[in-house]
């Protein structure tokens, strides 16, 4: 527990609310200052649903959307000089990424990204964060405040503390001239499916010689009731499955409670994205295949064959 | 711009996370001792540099930051088709972070006449952290670009299309601008014996922070790694065997049965 001040800011709502919790389990309740801000174009309840989880003042933000990062960092530095946090918590989302590192240029903070865990010590900012490309994790000491720190979404939150009487705070826009200019925002293909949220999923990698192929590992699928995933070079190189399928370190973070890998090989950039799926199974030929280390039980064997025949033992 | 395009590009000879190992009984990796490689993403980078050269004409200036053997990653790039190599090092490089990195690749582009593009990769492929081209850009005050999957370069500035989680973002920016790349962007040229050849005898300028006007202690570490551990995940690590597929199926499915994972 202690007496600091913790601001938050993320432009996706339930990172905002997981960060509101986290500053004030950091904080402890009765103690500290919990601020969150409400970005322009948040939902109506945005702020109240801040407030629930905790924040002790919320700063809605007048204006128009924002996306240019000059102008986000600009604004957020103006609030951290109002505010005097010991840590600005934001979402390590492509934004919330872009937006610290602009932000931490500008005022000259230290700050750092893909956080799961966070401390604060009496010699510092403690942070567990993913490294080597997720293989490994690390643990950073930051010697200076403020400081920014992006929280991995899906971090574990603690449990809302709702502050008896939270205070609201209208902050209006800049005037700053923003240096990049939007000229279409699309919807990617895909993107319904979300594969972060799957109790159970089958992972198709390079395996799989075609896309006509696809079948029959959506048999299985089906026959799990799972979704479907895939490795990078599926979605990203071949296009046979939209990004909403892809899993690991530049695609998305899984934890199934079964987790099929098929003809999947297992660098250590995919399996940064299935590590905490509970129940791991691996059907690969390769006998020497780095995925086999990482998983519950092993096939050796072509896909080819087993795929469909599990299929069928399932009823499929 | 003026009458050369100056496209600058960031190059980190990082940690090859496919080859660092842990201890078996700490579970600590040895970074100091780990092997090093150039990181994939800044290798797009370059190759992207190298594309709008050959489009607009301009010189693609190469830069790192770390120790000697960071002339590695600027000999690759230089045999993608960098025309020069700065290499910013000093003592302790091995204890400059993020912050340091961003403070120094600023500096030189000051102490060197500026730039009008400047591509980094979107992430380190160790450190992974997607900052030191935001920073620079906040530090710099010009605009910045990150995740860049496309992008047109013309005369006086960028079209980029940003890959976001859910969408994607196409932005306009004026020279100069920062942009950091995914591997989507492209897929950089294997060099031929010959450019290999030749980018080995080619000239690194060394440059230390007393060149580029950084004082020390604009360079003191602000975030200090205390550990780097690899995660023991245990598993079962059972092989289900069987002498058709059918049977290999059945008891899978009974394994998983078990597990209770079956809907
Ligand atoms: C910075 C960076 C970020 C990355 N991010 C990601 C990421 O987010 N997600 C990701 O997945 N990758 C990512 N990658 C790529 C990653 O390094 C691997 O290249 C990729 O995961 C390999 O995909 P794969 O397993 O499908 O293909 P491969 O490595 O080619 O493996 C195919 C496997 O299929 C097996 N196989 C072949 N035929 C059969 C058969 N008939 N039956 C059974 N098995 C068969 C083979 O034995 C092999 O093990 C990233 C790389 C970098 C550098
Ligand atoms: N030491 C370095 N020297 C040169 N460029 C670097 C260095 N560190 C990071 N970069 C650049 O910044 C990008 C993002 O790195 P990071 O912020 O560590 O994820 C990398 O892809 C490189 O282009």
């Amino acid at each position: 527990m202690s007496d600091e001040r913790l601001l938050c800011v993320s432009e996706e709502p339930e990172v905002a609310v997981a960060l509101v919790r986290l500053a004030r389990s950091l904080t402890g309740p009765g103690t500290g200052r919990v601020v969150a801000v409400v970005l322009p174009g948040s939902a109506p309840d945005a702020a109240e649903r801040l407030a629930a989880a905790g924040a002790d003042e919320v700063r809605p933000v007048d204006g128009p959307a924002l996306t240019d990062p000059h102008v986000v960092a600009d604004l957020l530095a103006e609030i951290v000089a109002a505010v005097s946090p010991s840590v600005l918590l934001v979402g390590s989302t492509k934004r919330g990424r872009e937006a610290a590192g602009h932000l931490a240029g500008v005022l000259d903070l230290p700050a750092t990204t893909g956080v799961t865990g966070l401390r604060l010590d009496a010699d510092g900012i403690r942070v567990d964060r993913e490294a080597l490309s997720g293989n490994a994790v690390a643990v950073e000491r930051i010697v200076r405040r403020p400081a920014i720190v992006a929280m991995m979404p899906g971090f574990s939150a603690p449990p809302a503390a709702p502050s008896p009487s939270p205070g609201r705070v209208r902050q209006p826009p800049r005037a700053t001239a923003p240096l990049t200019e939007r000229t279409e925002l699309r919807p990617k293909a895909g993107g319904q499916l979300e594969i972060e949220k799957a109790d159970r999923i089958v992972t198709i990698g390079r395996g799989l010689r075609k896309k006509e192929d696809l079948p029959i590992v959506e048999a299985l699928a089906r026959a799990l009731g799972a979704e479907v995933g895939c490795t990078r070079p599926l979605a990203a190189e071949a296009g046979w499955l939209t990004d909403d399928h892809w899993i690991g370190l530049t695609g998305h973070r899984v934890h199934p409670a079964l987790y099929v890998a098929v003809g999947v090989s297992g660098a250590v950039q995919h399996l940064v994205g299935m590590r905490s799926s509970r129940v791991v199974v691996a059907i690969n030929k390769d006998p020497n295949a780095p995925i086999f280390a990482q998983a519950d039980y092993r096939i050796t064997g072509d896909l080819y064959q087993i795929v469909p025949a599990l299929t069928k033992a399932l009823g499929g | 711009m003026g009458e050369k395009l100056r496209i600058w590009t960031a190059v980190k000879h990082g940690l090859d996370v496919n080859l660092t190992r842990a201890d078996r009984t700490t579970g600590l990796v040895r970074v100091e001792s780990a092997p090093r490689k150039t990181s994939d993403f800044d290798k797009n980078a370059v190759e992207e540099a190298v594309r709008v050269r050959e489009r607009l004409g301009g010189v693609v200036t190469a830069i790192s930051v770390g120790g000697p053997a960071a002339r590695e990653a600027l000999r690759e790039a230089i045999a993608i088709g960098a025309d020069e190599a700065i290499l910013v090092t000093g003592d302790r490089w091995a204890e400059w972070d993020t912050r340091a990195v961003a403070r120094l690749l600023a500096a030189a582009t000051r102490k060197l006449g500026g730039f009008d593009l400047f591509l980094l990769g979107e992430g380190s492929t160790d450190h992974f952290a997607g900052l030191v081209g935001p920073r620079l850009a906040g530090e710099l005050r010009c605009a910045g670009i990150a995740y860049a999957r496309r992008l047109t370069a013309a005369a006086e500035g960028v079209v980029v299309e940003k890959d976001l989680e859910k969408e994607v973002e196409v932005v306009r920016a004026a020279y100069p601008v920062v942009v950091s790349v995914g591997q989507e962007i492209n897929t950089p040229r294997i060099p031929t014996f010959m450019a290999n050849l030749k980018a080995s005898k080619k000239e690194v300028r060394v440059l230390g922070p007393p060149d580029l006007d950084v004082p020390a202690e604009a360079l003191a570490p602000v975030v200090v790694v205390e550990r780097v551990a690899v995660p023991e995940i245990p598993r079962k690590q059972q092989t289900i065997a069987g002498t058709t597929p059918d049977e290999i199926a059945a008891r899978l499915r009974d394994a998983l049965r078990g597990e209770g994972v079956l809907p």
